[in-house]
Order: structure tokens, then C-alpha cells, then sequence
């Protein structure tokens, strides 16, 4: 009879239990299970969380899944170079990444060096969506692995590939990653205009 | 800092180990002939095969279903030819022996007769020993190359077990051994080596299929004709004009000598070797006008010059396989290339 047996009828029957449950020993043979080892569904189940993959179904997102590729980077380790030619776009599938541009900052007072840090992404966030649509992608700035991170991957030719096979998953991929792209460009006309404001405010103070 | 040196360390042993791994493989592809030729060969086929399992997985059909349903359309559709063709090529090869003395007795007299013309017109006489080392090679290289076929056919018989097998895991795995290769790549090379190696397989694949469909229209234009012309050996010399049609410039040339050289040590100058030189040249010109110009040139995109000189190296190398492979080897080449160029001056 099973451990786990043995207790339930003890616990049916009233009967005293034993001082200490096994809860290690429990545990072991309950993770020992063949189907509970594998984290085969945890990448969809990742990308069921990302809001602009949101008009995916279930089944959709699995096949997507086998499209991307997993790549594990180190503490401080460079996703890619600013100037870089790019093909990729990556989720943040654990950890953390700093998006960096331009040259280094050197601070006057302390002589220290730092780099033109813009943004740290994290889980479920997303960066190098250009990559896929443009010709010649060069990236916009630098992508450094903080405190080394995982990273799922999809590339140029993996699109190619789900346009050939999947067009109705490439369809919406491709939509989810121009709705990004017209998130960004949105907020960029904003900060346009409101940069222009200022500017002709600023002209305005200086000619009065 | 230190984390920052361990990494760059790692990295650069994982760069190491896996240029290590490309090389020991394409050194035991090229040590070990008997594996790697059906194992080439089956990739070549699995090339021209694999767009039709997207196709039809487009359609509906499971990824399991659709590589079955291609893989036993290709084994029905080959096996029949196979059936009829290699008993046929086996036995005009055994055949063609007994007509090379003719061709030989042929071409000698040929040869007497133009050098006694020269000698009477400019009074020089041309040293037969060019002549006779030119015939004797030629006799030497196509008798080897004959007596090889049946040889070839044997281990052709071998091949059509395993290269079978190997295309259907190619279909079935492809994409599993694809990604756990991918899995190797370190991160600093990843996305350029991944691009890269796509384009070039893609662009590989383009160009074995264009290549595959122009031969075989040269080699059906060339068998259907000869042998409405009832010339013996059609299938031979279709055969012959088929796989030399890979050949960019040269081969065209070398799949109508030995026909030409046949009909006129069999027929003389009359109207069936007309018929056999027109005959040729119509399915040159079907090739260089209409096959040529929609399928192949719009994939590999290479000057002229660079291909002569391709084929020139290539031969050198390797002969005749050397002169078929050097127009892919050199488009890789060219890939590379530009994709350093890009690396290098996009960033000014």
C-alpha cells in the first residue's frame, strides 16, 4: 500500500497520525511524475500572459511555440550591438535586460563610465520588433543581459517559415507586432508634438 | 568586472567547440564517400521534395500525414522508371561498347583526311602524336567512365534503400535536427549565422530544383526525339545530355559531342544526323530562351565571368562533380560576402 494510501485511510478511520508527515517523500514520488517533470507547456502558457498576443487562441499559440527558440544569456552578456545588422525579436521569457544607447556617459566628478541607459525590461516584455519587418534592420540601441536571462527568440527566416506553413498565425503575428510598432510610433508623434510645443514656447519667451 | 570576463571566456570557448564541430563534419563527409554520398543525395531530394509538405500541411493535412503522402507519391512515381530505366541504360552501355572502334575508325579517318588537305594547302604537316595521345585519352576516360556505370548501377541498387530511408527522416526530423543544431550556436554568432545558413539553404534548394526541372525538360526533349527518330541509345544520350545541362556553358557542348560524334560514324552527313544536330539545338535553345531565364537566372544572380571562372576552379578540383557543385559553392560564397560587406560598411 501507498504511503499516500495509508495516511488518507488513517485519516478515514480516524486513527492517530503519525507525528510527522513525510511531506519530503510525498512530494519526491508526487514530482517523480512523468508528466509533471516536463515543462513542455509552460512557453505557451508564457506567451498566453503577453497582452499584445492576446487575439491568439490556445492552439495558435502552441504552434508559435515551436517556432521560437530559447537562448540563455550570462550576467552581462550583449544581446546585440547598437549599429548591428538585426533579424531578431525577442520576450522576455525570465530575468531581466537593459536597453542601453548611444556612447558612454562619462560622469566629470567621479570619472566613472556609464553607459546612456534608457529602459530595463522584464518578464513578459519585449524588444527588437523592428528586426522583423525592416530590410536591413540596424538596431536602435544595445541589449545586455542583467543578471543573465532567458530570452525566446524569433527570427527573420522563422517568419518566412510560418508564412509559408501557418499564414493565419504569421497573419497575427505580424499584426501583433505592428500594433507595437503603432503603440510606439503613437507615443513618439506625442512626444513630437509636445517637444515642438515646448520649442515654439521657448522661441517665443526669447523674441518677447 | 569579473562576471563579464567569465562570460566572454565562455562564449568564446562555445565559439571554438562549435566551428570545431563544422569542421570535423564536413571533413567526415568528405573522408567517408560511401556515407556521404547517398547522404547528399538525399538531401538533394529532400530539397526538391520539401516545399510540396508546407503545401499540403496548408491544406489541412497533419505534418505526419502530409510527409506520408509525399514520400509514397515519390516512391510510386520512381519506381516504375527505375524498373524500366536501369535495365535499358545497363544494357545500351554494354551495347555502346562494340560502336566505339567504329566511331574511333571514324574520327581517325576523319583526322588523315583533313591533315593531307592542310599539308597540301600550306604544305605543313601536323605531328600525329597530339592526335593519337588525344584519341587514347578519350577512349581511356570514356571507357572508364562506361565500364564504371554498371558498377555505379550497383551501388545505385544500394542507394535505393538508403537514400529512401534517409529522405524520410529528413522530412520527419528536419525541423527537430534544425533546432537542436540551432540549440549548439553560441549567442554572439546566432542571429548572422542563422540568417545566413537560412538564405544560403534556401537559395540552394531554389537552385537544385531549377536545376532539376531544366534538365529534365533537356533530357525529355533530347530522349523523345531520338527516339521518334528511332536513333539508338536515345535513352543513353538523353541521359548524357540531361546531367551535363547542369554544367553552366560547357555542358550543353559535351552532351552533343558524343551523339554527334554516333550519328555521323553511323549515319554519315545525311539527313538523320541533321535531324539529330537540329534536334540539339532546338532543346538548347528551348533551354536558354524560355527554362533558363524564368527558373534559373532570377535565383542565382552571378555575373557570367564569375560562373566561367566557378566552373574552371571547380573542374580543376574536383572534375565533373567539381564543375556541378561550383555555381552553389559560389553563391554561398557571394552571400557571405555581401553579408560581410553589410557588416562592415553599414555602419558609416
Amino acid at each position: 500500500m501507498s504511503y499516500e494510501k495509508e495516511i488518507s485511510e488513517k485519516i478515514d478511520k480516524n486513527e492517530p497520525l503519525p507525528e510527522k508527515l513525510e511531506i519530503s517523500v510525498l512530494k519526491y514520488f508526487w514530482q517523480s511524475n512523468p508528466i509533471m517533470g516536463k515543462k513542455v507547456d509552460s512557453i505557451p502558457k508564457f506567451l498566453r500572459k503577453i497582452e499584445v498576443l492576446k487575439n491568439f487562441t490556445e492552439n495558435e499559440l502552441r504552434i508559435l511555440a515551436k517556432f521560437l527558440h530559447l537562448r540563455k544569456f550570462n550576467a552581462g552578456e550583449r544581446i546585440f550591438n547598437q549599429g548591428e545588422l538585426g533579424v531578431g525579436f525577442y520576450f522576455i521569457y525570465s530575468g531581466y535586460t537593459d536597453l542601453v544607447v548611444g556612447e558612454e556617459i562619462k560622469n566629470e566628478a567621479t570619472g566613472e563610465r556609464k553607459p546612456g541607459h534608457i529602459i530595463t525590461l522584464e518578464k513578459y516584455d519585449y524588444f527588437g520588433e523592428l528586426a522583423l519587418l525592416q530590410q536591413n534592420s540596424t538596431r536602435n540601441a544595445t541589449a545586455i543581459s542583467r543578471q543573465g536571462c532567458d530570452l525566446l527568440g524569433l527570427f527573420k527566416p522563422d517568419v518566412d517559415q510560418l508564412i509559408n506553413i501557418y499564414p493565419l498565425i504569421a497573419a497575427k503575428l505580424l499584426q501583433s507586432v505592428s500594433l507595437i510598432v503603432a503603440n510606439r510610433l503613437f507615443s513618439l508623434t506625442r512626444e513630437v508634438q509636445e517637444l515642438k510645443y515646448k520649442i515654439s514656447t521657448m522661441e517665443n519667451n526669447a523674441s518677447s | 568586472m569579473p562576471a563579464v570576463n567569465q562570460t566572454g571566456k565562455r562564449e568564446k570557448i562555445k565559439l571554438v567547440f562549435f566551428f570545431l564541430i563544422l569542421i570535423i563534419f564536413t571533413l567526415l563527409l568528405l573522408l567517408m564517400p560511401r556515407v556521404s554520398t547517398p547522404l547528399i543525395f538525399g538531401y538533394v531530394i529532400y530539397l526538391i521534395i520539401n516545399p510540396a509538405v508546407p503545401a499540403l500541411e496548408k491544406l489541412g493535412v497533419n505534418r505526419l500525414g502530409s510527409i506520408l503522402i509525399v514520400f509514397s507519391s515519390l516512391i510510386f512515381f520512381s519506381t516504375y522508371p527505375f524498373i524500366k530505366i536501369v535495365p535499358t541504360i545497363s544494357s545500351e552501355v554494354e551495347n555502346i561498347q562494340y560502336y566505339v572502334p567504329k566511331i574511333e575508325g571514324f574520327v581517325t579517318k576523319k583526322y588523315k583526311e583533313l591533315k593531307y588537305e592542310v599539308k597540301d594547302k600550306t604544305s605543313y604537316e601536323i605531328d600525329d602524336k597530339y592526335f593519337y595521345e588525344a584519341v587514347d585519352w578519350v577512349k581511356n576516360t570514356s571507357g572508364s567512365v562506361l565500364l564504371n556505370v554498371p558498377n555505379f548501377l550497383a551501388s545505385f541498387l544500394e542507394w535505393i534503400f538508403l537514400i529512401p530511408l534517409i529522405v524520410f527522416f529528413l522530412l520527419k526530423d528536419g525541423r527537430s535536427f534544425k533546432r537542436s543544431f540551432l540549440r549548439l550556436i553560441p549567442n554572439s554568432v546566432f542571429e548572422r549565422f542563422y540568417h545566413l545558413s537560412y538564405q544560403f539553404n534556401r537559395k540552394l534548394g531554389d537552385y537544385i530544383f531549377a536545376k532539376f526541372v531544366e534538365a529534365s525538360i533537356v533530357g525529355l526533349i533530347i530522349t523523345s526525339g531520338l527516339l521518334i527518330m528511332e536513333v539508338r541509345f536515345a535513352l543513353l544520350f538523353g541521359i548524357i545530355a540531361a546531367v551535363t545541362n547542369i554544367i553552366p556553358y560547357v555542358g550543353p557542348v559535351l552532351g552533343f559531342v558524343p551523339a554527334s560524334l554516333f550519328a555521323f560514324a553511323e549515319y554519315g552527313y545525311g539527313t538523320t544526323s541533321g535531324a539529330i544536330i537540329t534536334l540539339y539545338l532546338i532543346a538548347n535553345a528551348i533551354d536558354m530562351a524560355l527554362v533558363f531565364p524564368i527558373l534559373v537566372s532570377k535565383i542565382v544572380d552571378l555575373h557570367p565571368l564569375t560562373v566561367v571562372v566557378s566552373v574552371i576552379l571547380g573542374s580543376q578540383w574536383l572534375g565533373i562533380v567539381g564543375m556541378i557543385v561550383s555555381i552553389p559553392v559560389a553563391a554561398a560564397f557571394r552571400l557571405i560576402l555581401d553579408e560581410v560587406y553589410k557588416e562592415i560598411y553599414q555602419d558609416n
